[in-house]
C-alpha cells in the first residue's frame, strides 16, 4: 500500500492540476470573503451568524476544490487513458481506489486548512478595517479552520467515489459543482419542503463541522460523523464499481 | 495450484504455467456484438507471434481480456497459466503497449515511468535504464504533450519494459514510428525473443510483420481463421498479404 501511496502522490505532484486548483481556490476564497466583508451593510455584518457565514466561505470553497481534486484523480486517468497502465501495474483495483482516497484526503486537508485560514484572516481583517466588532472568538476561528480541513478531507474522499462511479470527466466535475453550488441549496432551502432533512445532506454536514449556522445545522461532531459516513459509502461504492466494471 | 492433483493433472498445469499465453474458447460479447468468438490459441516461449486481422476483428479486445482490463463472457485468457490479475507481480512478468495513447499530456515522460515504477516497487534506476533503451533520455524531463507520435510509442514501450518482463503484448507498436524506428523495434523484438522471451504483436502492416514474426495468428470477426508458422503459411510462395487477404475475405 505504501508503494501505491507514493505513486499516487507523485501523480498529484507531477502535473500542474493540483497547483492550479489550489491557486484558484485561494483566489476565490479571498474574492468571496472580501466581497462579503466590504460589500455587505455594516448593520448586517455585526450579526454573529453573518460573520460565521462570511468566514465560512473558506470551508465551502475548500470542500468544493477538494471534491474536484478527488474526482479528477480518477477521471483524469480515465480521460487520458493512464488508468490502463495504472491498473496493469497494480491490478488490485480497490487498493488503487483506496490509495487515491487516502491521497485526496491528505491534499484535501491541506486545501481545507489553507482555505479556512485565508477566510478567517481576510474576513477578520475586513471587519476590523470597517471598524465592525468581531463577534467570533478563538474557538470559533479554530473550528472554522480545522472544521474546514476535516470537511475538505472527507469531501476529497467523496470526490474520488463520485469520479469512480461516474468516470466521465465532464459530468463528474459539473455534477459536483452543481450539487454543492446549487442543488443542495435548493433542497435544503425553504422551497423544497425537505425541512429538517436538508441539514443531513453532505454539503450541509460539511458546513456544520466548521460551526456555521448553529441554529439550523447539526452540531459539529454530529456533522463530522455523518460526513465520514458519506465518505465511507462513496469510497466503498467507487472501489466496488472499479473492481467490477471493465476498464474503459 | 497443482496441490492434491494427480501426476497427469500436475503435468498439464505445469505445461500451462510454462506457456506464456493460453486463450481457450474465449468469447466476449458487447450486447449483440460478438467481439471475440470462441477463440483459442497459445504461444510458445521464445517466439514472436503476429496477431493479425482487419479493423474490428477483435485483436484489441483479446489483448484487453488477456490483461484483465475486460472480463470474458466465457472461456479464458491466461498468461503463465493464470489470470493476469492473479499473477504475483504482473508488471515483472508481462509488459503491454496498448494502441491507445495512455499518457497525461501535462506529465513528463520520466514522471510517467516513475509513477508506474513506484506502484510496482521497481527501483528508480530501472526508469533510467528503459529511457536509455528507447533513446528518450534527453526528452524525459519534457511534458508528453510535446512528444511526437513515435516518441510516445517509445515511451509506451519503455513503460512495458520497466518490470523486465518475459512476455510482451503489443498492440500496433509500430504506429507512428519512422523507418529507423521500425527497424529498431524489429531488432529489439528479435533480441528479446532470443532470450527465450515471448512477444505477441498485433499489426496492420503485413509487410513489416512478415519481416518480424515467426508465428502468425489471424482472426476475423472475432474468430480464428489461421494459425501457424509464417513459413508454413507462406510455403506455396504466397506473401503474408496474399494469405491474409484471401482468408479475411477482403481480396475482392
Amino acid at each position: 500500500m505504501r508503494a501505491l501511496l507514493r505513486s499516487e502522490l507523485l501523480k498529484q505532484r507531477s502535473t500542474r492540476t493540483t497547483l492550479g486548483l489550489f491557486a484558484a481556490m485561494v483566489g476565490l476564497v479571498l474574492l468571496a470573503v472580501l466581497l462579503h466583508g466590504f460589500g455587505l451593510r455594516a448593520e448586517s455584518l455585526r450579526d454573529r451568524h453573518v460573520q460565521l457565514m462570511v468566514l465560512g466561505r473558506g470551508e465551502f470553497l475548500g470542500v468544493l476544490f477538494a471534491a474536484l481534486l478527488g474526482a479528477l484523480s480518477l477521471t483524469a486517468e480515465i480521460r487520458h487513458g493512464t488508468i490502463r497502465p495504472t491498473l496493469l501495474f497494480s491490478p488490485q483495483r480497490s487498493r488503487v481506489v483506496a490509495a487515491k482516497v487516502a491521497v485526496s484526503m491528505v491534499i484535501g486537508t491541506g486545501f481545507g486548512l489553507v482555505a479556512g485560514a485565508a477566510a478567517v484572516a481576510a474576513g477578520t481583517a475586513a471587519l476590523r478595517a470597517r471598524g465592525i466588532d468581531v463577534q467570533l472568538d478563538r474557538r470559533d476561528d479554530a473550528l472554522l479552520i480545522f472544521g474546514a480541513a476535516a470537511a475538505a478531507a472527507l469531501w476529497g474522499a467523496i470526490g474520488v467515489g463520485i469520479g469512480a462511479v461516474i468516470r466521465n470527466h465532464v459530468p463528474a466535475l459539473i455534477g459536483i459543482c452543481a450539487w454543492l453550488l446549487f442543488v443542495e441549496g435548493l433542497l435544503a432551502g425553504d422551497v423544497s419542503g425537505l425541512g429538517d432533512i436538508g441539514r443531513l445532506l453532505p454539503g450541509s454536514a460539511a458546513a456544520a463541522i466548521s460551526g456555521q449556522d448553529p441554529g439550523t445545522l447539526l452540531a459539529p461532531a454530529t456533522g463530522l460523523t455523518l460526513l465520514a459516513a458519506y465518505a465511507g459509502v462513496a469510497a466503498w461504492a467507487g472501489a466496488l464499481l472499479t473492481s467490477r466494471r471493465d476498464v474503459p | 495450484m497443482t496441490e492434491g492433483v494427480d501426476g497427469g493433472g500436475r503435468m498439464v498445469a505445469e505445461l500451462e504455467d510454462r506457456a506464456p499465453v493460453v486463450v481457450r474458447s474465449l468469447t466476449r460479447r458487447f450486447g449483440d456484438l460478438v467481439a471475440v468468438d470462441d477463440l483459442s490459441f497459445s504461444l510458445e516461449r521464445g517466439t514472436i507471434t503476429g496477431f493479425l486481422g482487419p479493423n474490428g476483428a477483435g485483436k484489441t479486445t483479446t489483448l484487453r481480456l488477456l490483461l484483465g482490463l475486460a472480463e470474458p463472457t466465457s472461456g479464458e485468457a491466461l498468461v503463465f497459466g493464470r489470470r493476469y490479475r492473479d499473477l504475483e507481480e504482473p508488471a515483472r512478468r508481462v509488459g503491454a503497449v496498448l494502441e491507445s495513447n495512455d499518457f497525461h499530456p501535462g506529465r513528463s515522460g520520466r514522471d510517467h515511468l516513475r509513477a508506474l515504477a513506484l506502484a510496482a516497487e521497481i527501483p528508480a534506476g530501472r526508469v533510467e535504464e528503459v529511457l536509455e533503451l528507447v533513446e528518450l533520455r534527453a526528452d524525459a524531463p519534457r511534458r508528453v504533450r510535446t512528444y511526437s507520435l513515435g516518441m510516445r510509442q517509445r515511451l509506451a514501450l519503455a513503460a512495458a519494459l520497466l518490470g523486465d518482463p518475459e512476455l510482451l503484448l503489443l498492440d500496433e507498436p509500430a504506429n507512428g514510428l519512422d523507418p529507423a524506428g521500425v527497424h529498431w523495434l524489429r531488432r529489439f523484438l528479435h533480441r528479446f525473443a532470443e532470450q527465450d522471451r515471448t512477444v505477441l504483436v498485433s499489426s496492420h502492416m503485413l509487410a513489416e510483420a512478415a519481416q518480424t514474426v515467426d508465428e502468425v495468428v489471424i482472426i476475423d470477426r472475432g474468430r480464428l481463421v489461421a494459425i501457424g508458422s509464417l513459413n508454413e503459411l507462406t510455403r506455396d510462395g504466397r506473401t503474408l498479404e496474399d494469405v491474409f487477404l484471401g482468408l479475411t475475405g477482403a481480396a475482392s
